[in-house]
């Protein structure tokens, strides 16, 4: 592929929802207003786990609220999210607690004329509780005698037992570990822990829902995918899908936090019904904090190799912190050792994963969905490899490492795949240059109070779940592409783009598949009445998959334009080419041979019109069988201060492989981005719970600790490069890039804190205190040997 | 400002000064001050302004922290406290918090407390009856216990301009850098004679015991000498030991303890620095 030939892709435009975001003007669902609307509130569970022994509503009543209980709602168990097959699905959620299992969850809500009133109807609900023992640690919370949070959840269609609150368990083994490790000659091994952190998102959740005189409703909502949300909706409330209609919104931000139907939503929708007015439900920051989580993970890795460094196999255990509800515990167990697997070439596997309840906000997919976790042990590990066979821990990355030709299972057993474009070589080669690799020094060889390291993580995040055969998780969207009367393009697709520009990258590929200047495409507002299914923004697939399914209509849709103005010109479809005009600002339709056979894309599409002939357009469905790894890989400078461990970042160089760049803007802004999350993971958030439950930074986000722009490296110390690949199975060679960005960045901070220092953290995230206590400790120890 | 103080004595003790909101209306989002009448001060002319009045720098207690940010007399005048405002909290919430909000508050980790202590300030507080000046190193009692009664207000607060030869320099350690609740903060101001000895040394801490308080100690070691490594050394020594720090969600004790050592020094060399080099 040409990359040069491109009009529109790799070219830094400005993008089209810009000014509207940085300037307020655009409208997200707590913005929605509708006449004679509501304001609801929920009734929030002091306790983090409880009975709920009484709810007296008639005090909120008698202010002129509506208050709902769990008595007014079907008694309906579901998943707020169901993109896996029916098979891999469990179901333990009723939209109003019928006994506490979070801080925070919403036992009860109310409807008043104004936000002021909701407030005190919702304080003037009296709810009696029956305080049960919290249970926080998910090791503990499997030990005989713990709490049960479940007697049963559904799973499928039938109603299973929950014993020793274990939500569910996966074992995957593949060659023979036992017999590999006989024939190892060096091991490393950890523990790794991960503790749930927060997403952090800008928007807070909110849902608008008008109840229609049809008996359908209308909802307005934070969501990565409205179709998910309207199916779950319509199953809840029992209402025909043609009668529920889900709007796409802008969505300021959620790195996975609504990738299922918010906990808000059918409670407003509950409301809505209820009072038969239209009703406005958003989460408070604090209520936000307790909703949800990315999974803490407590993994146990083993893993051999020969004297020249070839991987022989690996031995995982996983315990998955679910918190109080289960989303997707089934598929987290699938893609984290897909995950490992993918990374490096590991012939014989021993795997075995276990999803845990405990009382704490339900863990929600967040960037890289077990990716960044399964990262920073594997790459951690690497190096501790690469320092026991006295090998450069680049070369040993390159010997063993997944690549081209090769097949790879990233998001799980199910969703296998060939491997058709790869950078790594170039990545880590251009990295290592950027970096100064070659001034690496042990960590032995350095003193003084201040020490810098230099440390790599490499990593990857597929694009999409598509592959060749059906898995367990549904992959698939869909698009419509039409001409208008003056050569203009819109694009309806339930495609949420929740603030990354993925709706830009998609108005970017059919402007560059249709030759029609950028600004003449605009993916226009829809809802799930008018656009095809869409199963999610998520799995760093929008692109990939969501943009893959509008250059296959609008390929279509060019096929369409060919043939008609064939017609009109009177030439075979086939001699026929497209270009775009700047100037003219069209695309236009000509016949290389013979200049007088041409005309504008307008042209053709106002003849069609007035002749009352045709809309040109097409509209399909575009499952891709396929799911790339974008590569990222990381290279580090830190400063560790060993007076009081604080860690400054001096350099980064990041390189990434996301075939073609289609927003150069967005990639790097990506790269940034998750920089700035993997350091926060990496040495800032902890999202702490005290023993009763609650949140120890009790929601406030000053106590979330997520870096700001102060933490990041000067500019002059960032460097940023993509590897030049074409993935063939990618619309116009493009892959993912969102989650790879963020994955081996915690990695890379403790390679480069280990080359600093000498020690080697296996627990999330390293922050000072710890870094000191180490440091000390470490000190003592050597002074007691010299005794 | 006679009609906010009438109706505090009015409504005494149920009234409420509410300054900038940014402690109150978080805690009555979680429920606390039911009952109570907020008299609000936000239009107080009295409460604002920055001035220079007979050797003193005075301030009102409304000011804000972004207004300390831009005033050239606090610039000039007040170093320490100038640096504290620069890192406190995030610029929406420094146009509305107050300084007497901070100290009224008295949370062991208000970040204005160490800077004005280090500047020996006083306080002002008045009610219908009468105006009294306090030290605030007097004024703040324990863990959100001052000295203020229901019926007053806190007008103003003043220092002495510090003298020529003199420096200070603040400093706060946040789980991050901006936008944090300090795991430790602490502010210094020295100034030495023609001869390069101390003639006045003041070091404060923040968040290191149940309300910011003055190292007096440590304070002592450095008077009459020159200012130098050792002096430094054992003066932030003797800081860490006069810390009083709690092990919490932001930090544990035994590292408050440790790193209060390294940034007083740090401190302390910055000012002797910047008296060597003006
Ligand atoms: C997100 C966030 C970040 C924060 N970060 C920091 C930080 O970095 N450092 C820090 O120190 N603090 C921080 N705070 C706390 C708070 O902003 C400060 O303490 C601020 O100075 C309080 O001032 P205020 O005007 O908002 O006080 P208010 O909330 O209005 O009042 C606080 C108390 O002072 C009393 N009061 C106010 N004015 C007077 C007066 N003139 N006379 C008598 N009593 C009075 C009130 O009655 C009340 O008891 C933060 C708060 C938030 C919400």
């Amino acid at each position: 592929m040409d990359k040069s030939q491109f009009n529109t892709l790799g070219k830094v435009t400005p993008r089209k929802d810009g000014v509207a975001r940085v300037t307020g003007q655009e409208t997200y669902t707590v913005d929605t207003i509708l006449p004679r609307m509501l304001h609801g509130r929920t009734v929030c569970s002091p306790f983090a786990h409880a009975r709920i022994k009484s709810i007296d509503t008639r005090l909120a009543e008698a202010m002129g609220a509506v208050v709902l209980t769990f008595q007014d709602i079907p008694r309906r168990r579901y998943n707020e999210r169901i993109i896996t097959v029916e098979w891999a699905l469990h179901k333990d959620h009723y939209v109003l607690a019928d006994k506490v299992r979070r801080m925070g969850e919403a036992v009860a809500a109310v409807a008043a004329e104004t936000e002021e009133l909701a407030e005190k109807a919702a304080r003037a609900v009296v709810v009696e509780y029956e305080p049960l023992p919290v249970v926080l640690d998910p090791i503990e919370a499997m030990q005989p005698g713990a709490e049960p949070l479940y007697d049963t959840v559904v799973y499928g269609d039938q109603e299973i037992q929950i014993e020793k609150n274990i939500a569910c368990a996966r074992e995957v083994n593949e060659g023979d570990v036992d017999k590999a490790f006989a024939e190892t000659d060096v091991f490393v091994e950890g523990t790794f822990d991960v503790h749930k952190i927060y997403h952090a998102q800008m928007e807070p959740k909110s849902v608008v829902c008008r109840p229609e005189p049809d008996g359908g409703i209308t909802v307005w909502a934070t969501t990565q995918s409205i179709h998910n949300t309207r199916i779950v909706l319509g199953q809840i409330f029992d209402i025909p899908l043609s009668k529920v209609n889900v709007k796409r919104m802008s969505v300021g931000g959620t790195f996975g936090s609504s990738i299922q139907m918010n906990s808000v939503v059918p409670i407003g929708v509950a409301l809505a019904l209820k009072a038969r007015r239209p009703v406005k439900l958003t989460l408070t920051r604090e209520e936000d904090m307790h909703d949800h989580g990315r999974f803490g993970t407590h993994a146990h890795l083993k893993l051999g190799a020969k004297k020249d460094g070839t991987l022989t196999g690996i031995e995982l255990e996983l315990v998955a912190d679910i918190g109080a509800h289960i989303l997707q515990g089934y598929s987290f167990l699938g893609v984290s050792i897909g995950w490992i697997v993918s990374l490096y070439r590991l012939p014989n596997v021993r795997y075995k994963g276990t999803c845990v309840y405990t009382n704490k906000a339900p863990g929600c997919a967040m960037q890289g969905f077990g990716n960044p976790q399964a990262t920073f042990a594997m790459e951690s590990l690497m190096d501790e490899l690469a320092e026991k066979l006295g090998m450069d821990p680049v070369e040993l990355r390159l010997k063993n490492y997944v690549r081209l030709g090769m097949t790879f299972w990233g998001q799980g057993p199910m969703v296998r795949s060939l491997i058709r474009s790869d950078g790594v070589p170039d990545l880590l080669e251009k990295g290592k240059e950027l970096i100064g690799w070659d001034r690496r020094q042990p960590p032995g060889l350095k003193s003084g109070r201040f020490r810098r390291g230099i440390g790599l993580g490499r990593g990857f995040h597929t694009s999409s779940a598509g592959a060749p055969q059906p898995g367990d998780v549904i992959d698939y969207s869909g698009a419509l592409v039409k001409i208008n009367q003056d050569g203009s393009v819109d694009v309806v697709s339930a495609l949420v783009d929740h603030g990354g520009g993925t709706l830009e990258g998609m108005a970017k590929l059919v402007a560059e598949t249709l030759c029609v200047p950028l600004d003449m495409v605009s993916v226009v507002p829809t809802d799930t009445g008018n656009a095809l299914y869409d199963v999610c923004t998520h799995a760093s697939r929008g692109t990939y998959a969501g943009g893959g399914a509008a250059v296959r209509v609008a390929k279509q849709v060019r096929q369409e334009i060919c043939e008609t103005a064939a017609r009109y010109l009177n030439v075979q479809p086939e001699a026929i080419e497209m270009k775009v005009d700047q100037e003219l600002g069209q695309a236009v339709i000509y016949v290389p041979s013979i200049p007088d056979k041409q005309m504008t894309l307008k042209q053709l599409a106002s003849r069609c019109w007035s002749e009352s002939w045709k809309t040109i357009a097409s509209m399909d469905s575009y499952r891709p069988v396929a799911c790339p790894p974008a590569y990222v890989t990381v290279f580090l400078e830190v400063e560790v201060d060993t007076w009081t461990g604080a860690v400054r970042t001096l350099h980064a160089a990041l390189g990434a492989d996301c075939g073609t760049v289609v927003n150069p803007d967005g990639a790097v802004g990506q790269l940034e981005g998750g920089l700035s999350r993997g350091m926060g993971m990496a040495l800032y958030e902890d999202i702490d719970w005290d023993e009763r439950g609650q949140l120890r930074s009790k929601g406030y986000l000053v106590d979330a600790k997520t870096p700001g722009i102060m933490e990041s490296p000067h500019l002059e110390g960032l460097s940023i490069h993509f590897a030049d690949t074409n993935e063939p199975t990618g619309p116009h060679g493009a892959k993912g890039m969102g989650e790879a960005a963020l994955n081996p960045v915690p990695a890379a901070y403790a390679n480069a804190i280990y080359n600093a220092i000498g020690i080697r953290f296996y627990q999330l995230p390293i922050t000072s205190e710890k870094l000191l206590a180490a440091l000390v400790e470490r000190e003592t120890m050597l002074k007691e040997r010299l005794r | 400002m006679g009609e906010a103080l009438a109706q505090l004595s009015e409504h005494a003790p149920q009234g409420n000064p509410l300054a900038g909101g940014t402690n109150l209306v978080v805690e009555m989002r979680v429920g606390r001050h039911q009952g109570k009448s907020m008299v609000d001060l936000g239009r107080l002319k009295e409460l604002r302004g920055i001035q220079a009045q007979n050797g003193h720098i005075v301030i009102g207690g409304g000011t804000t922290v972004s207004e300390l940010l831009k005033h050239p007399l606090i610039a000039d005048h007040a170093v320490p406290l100038c640096q504290s405002a620069a890192v406190f909290a995030n610029p929406l919430i420094r146009n509305r918090a107050t300084v007497a909000g901070n100290l009224v508050d008295a949370s062991p980790a208000a970040d204005l407390a160490p800077p004005l202590l280090a500047l020996g300030a006083e306080v002002e507080l008045v009610s219908r009856e009468h105006t009294r000046w306090v030290s605030l190193d007097e004024f703040m009692v324990g863990v959100r216990k001052t000295l203020i009664q229901p019926d007053e207000l806190m007008r103003s607060i003043r220092w002495s301009k510090p003298p020529k030869r003199s420096a200070g320099a603040f400093y706060k350690v946040g789980l991050r850098k901006a936008d944090a609740i300090s795991v430790l903060s602490a502010a210094v101001m020295v100034a030495c004679d023609t001869s390069g000895r101390c003639k006045l040394a003041r070091i404060a801490l923040g968040a290191l015991a149940p309300r910011p308080l003055r190292a007096y100690e440590a304070e002592d070691v450095l008077q009459g000498q020159p200012l130098q490594a050792e002096g430094i050394a054992e003066a932030a020594r003797l800081a860490a030991e006069a810390a009083r720090p709690i092990s919490d969600i932001r930090g544990t004790a035994e590292y408050r303890k440790r790193v209060t050592e390294v940034i007083v020094r740090r401190l302390l060399v910055q000012a002797s620095e910047a008296l060597e080099h003006p």
